[in-house]
């Protein structure tokens, strides 16, 4: 029952505005209605009263003409119309004793004021709800007012009409009217409203789309004023935020870069030292700190890089770097596809393949790496047997500087920016990369890139 | 043989590093004469005493204008340049001396930035060492540019002849790329790359495993984990066969070696 009330609540500025929009239409529409009605009614009452009036007089005097009792009645069964019954009797129908209630006596001065006539005569008014006459008759008279009016004999002339204060019925017609109009004006401030609303809409969705991977392009600033404010604002805060980040990698990025020319002394110093073992473990060291400064300058680049996108093979890439490690004494094998053409650029796929199966070596005893077929794509499992990674953490180990050391062993070293790297690489080829522990223990990591497409294929075959 | 350092650079070296030129102890200097362009005062003096040890005489320079007036003045045989230069960037310099002279050119690069690469070797560089460099790796790519300038195969006949095609194959000498017949790219390690050359420089002779193992070895002559010559052939030949036409190509001959069976055909590079 929330729930639907919920639904129901107008959320946005559209809906709002219609609602506010059509309670005011509605309430204006009523009140014009009802003054429409009070008039008409007036008028129209103040007609009827008056021609009753005359009638009960004219009929009366009619009545009084004649002398034979028989005739009497006759005239007056004769006289009487749908809106006004006369009798002609011995005795008044309106009792005595009937109660005097507020509709009576104004009643009773208005016949008196449109019939100067009636207030010479003895007459009486009443009405059947209001118990002006006796309980036997009360039932054949209900709702009507009735007036007696006595001749110069004594006997009466009774009459009961329906005509007034009779109960209104609702005019159909107009309501239905008023409906239409009420629809219509839904309809035209729904279209219009969600046109003026637009621009609302567009900034809110910029926000989400909001990324500083993008081309900027910033939001139109058109609309109403607010909304131009609104979009202004935002693109003045999205450009501060980009210059703030793009200053921030550029301080990094420069300090990854000018941390070379001192590591290439170093190396060239270490050249110069008598100590065999201590010039290895000082290149270790700077072969460590050049990997350090490569991964995050590659991080900052954001797996974008100037190398244009071209058909390469990736299986004849993913033997290389296995057959690097195979080289440096690693126990990593290779199967499947000789051959897996791919739109790509080498030396970003390279290091992507390699920071996977880099981890894999690290992290386990041998690496398993198999180039298939996967359909639209072409997928690269590298298989180890280390740990693996905890559900908990899969997600996160794609997040730049998180290294799982207190479940991967603590000794691996590395920047944390290996599967960060990998991973937008991957993305900007429109590939993707994930990861699942094997039932056999172990991690496989899955890197998945979209097969060359044939129109691709066709072309490279008109220019090889 | 002697550090020499032309007197507009000399200035900005700092006195503790002088000192540490101070004896220069090498003594042959048939290896050649080596000009080392970098603005890096430090590096250039560390450059120039590694080399000196290793029997090359060396002359330093800061920047172009240096640099164009050490080649005037003494009998260069090959120069180390920076690609980073204040002033005229070391692709221009590259681009100036070709114009003029066929030296030997070996460039210095920013690792990550493959751009550079391809503009220091399109420019006429004939090899370039990332930086930061192992300066062994440096020496064995002087040592193998120097072989081939010497041998005639200098950067004369490099730029002649970048582009080299084979069965449906295209190999681009000075990007260090192979293309197989179907335009895909295919990743060679430095090692299979420099075995093709070989292969494709002497195609349809046998060649000895020992033939072969010292073209390969031109770039990294001091790799310890180098496998020997079969393993490198048998993994070219797993590449070459990503393609149905390239599994043939390199024929092994036996208790003689191996022969390339192609059709080799050089042609000019398209401008980049």
């Amino acid at each position: 029952m929330t729930n639907l009330a919920k639904r129901l609540w107008p959320d946005t500025v559209a809906s709002r505005a219609i609602l506010i929009l059509v309670a005011a239409l509605l309430a204006f529409h009523l009140l014009g209605y009802w003054a429409y009605r009070v008039g008409v009614e007036n008028l129209a009452t103040a007609g009827q009263d008056r021609g009753l009036a005359e009638r009960i007089v004219s009929i009366k005097r009619a009545i009084a003409s004649l002398p034979q009792a028989p005739e009497r009645d006759r005239v007056a069964h004769d006289l009487s119309s749908a809106s006004l019954e006369v009798h002609w009797s011995k005795v008044s129908l309106v009792l005595g004793t009937a109660p005097m209630t507020e509709r009576t006596r104004a009643m009773e001065a208005r016949l008196k004021e449109l019939a100067p006539e009636l207030a010479a005569e003895s007459f009486r008014v009443g009405f059947a709800d209001d118990g002006a006459l006796g309980a036997g008759e009360a039932n054949a008279y209900k709702h009507m007012m009735l007036v007696s009016v006595q001749l110069e004999d004594g006997s009466w002339v009774n009459f009961s009409s329906s005509a007034l204060g009779a109960s209104q019925h609702l005019d159909w017609g107009l309501t239905a009217i008023m409906l239409c109009f009420a629809v219509a004006i839904v309809v035209v401030a729904l279209l219009l409203l969600r046109w003026a609303t637009r621009p609302l809409r567009d900034l809110a969705l910029a926000a989400e789309r909001f990324s500083l991977d993008q081309v900027p392009q910033p939001l139109p600033e058109t609309g109403p004023v607010e909304v131009r404010r609104a979009a202004r604002a935002f693109n003045t805060m999205r450009e501060r935020i980009r210059s703030l980040v793009t200053e921030r990698m550029q301080a990094m990025a420069a300090v990854s870069h000018d941390l070379r020319t001192p590591i290439t002394r170093l190396r060239l110093r270490s050249e110069f030292l008598e100590d065999d073992a201590t010039r290895s473990l000082i290149d270790a060291d700077l072969g460590e700190m050049e990997a350090m400064i490569d991964s995050t300058l590659d991080y900052l680049r954001g797996g974008t890089s100037s190398e244009p996108l071209r058909p390469v093979d990736l299986a004849s890439v993913i033997e290389t770097i296995v057959d690097e490690h195979v080289d440096q004494g690693q126990r990593v094998s290779l199967i499947g596809l000789n051959s897996a053409p791919v739109q790509g650029r080498v030396l970003s796929l390279k290091r992507a393949a390699s920071n996977i199966i880099g981890n894999a070596v690290k992290y386990g005893q041998t690496a398993t790496v198999s180039v298939t077929d996967a359909g639209d794509s072409y997928a690269v499992l590298v298989e180890d047997d280390g740990p693996g990674i905890g559900e908990a953490d899969r997600e996160r180990v794609f997040h730049p500087f998180v290294r799982l050391e207190e479940s991967r062993g603590r000794q691996t070293g590395g920047s944390g920016l290996g599967l960060t790297i990998a991973l937008a690489i991957a993305r900007s080829h429109d590939g993707s990369i994930t990861l699942e522990n094997r039932t056999e223990g172990g991690l496989r990591v899955t890197l998945l890139l979209p097969k060359l497409d044939r129109t691709a294929q066709h072309v490279a075959d008109m220019r090889g | 043989m002697r550090w020499q350092e032309p007197a507009r650079g000399s200035t900005d070296i700092p006195t503790e590093t002088q000192a540490e030129t101070g004896p220069v102890t090498t003594t042959a200097d048939d290896h050649g004469h080596i000009l080392v362009v970098d603005d890096d005062p430090q590096i250039r003096l560390l450059v120039a005493r590694f080399l000196q040890r290793h029997g090359y005489q060396v002359t330093g320079a800061p920047d172009g204008r240096a640099m164009l007036e050490a080649l005037a003045h003494s009998a260069i045989d090959l120069i180390v340049l920076d690609l980073m230069l204040p002033g005229r960037s070391g692709v221009e310099l590259c681009r100036d001396v070709r114009a003029t002279s066929q030296v030997p050119i070996v460039m210095l690069t920013a690792r990550t930035e493959e751009s550079d690469r391809i503009t220091g070797l399109e420019g006429g560089a004939d090899d370039y060492v990332t930086k930061p460099f192992s300066p062994r790796e440096l020496l064995a790519r002087i040592r193998a540019v120097l072989r081939r300038a010497r041998a005639g195969q200098g950067a004369a006949i490099a730029q002649a002849s970048a582009i080299v095609t084979f069965d449906g194959w295209r190999m681009d000498l000075r990007r260090r790329e192979l293309q197989s017949p179907s335009g895909t790219l295919i990743d060679l390690s430095t090692g299979e790359f420099d075995l093709l050359v070989a292969f494709v420089e002497h195609a349809n002779r046998v060649l000895s495993r020992e033939a072969l193992m010292q073209f390969a070895k031109t770039r990294t002559s001091d790799d310890p984990f180098d496998r020997t010559i079969d393993v490198q052939i048998s993994r070219l030949r797993r590449k070459l066969e990503a393609d149905s036409r390239g599994g043939q190509l390199i024929k092994t001959v036996r208790g003689a070696g191996y022969l390339f069976a192609s059709q080799v055909d050089h042609q000019q590079g398209q401008p980049a």
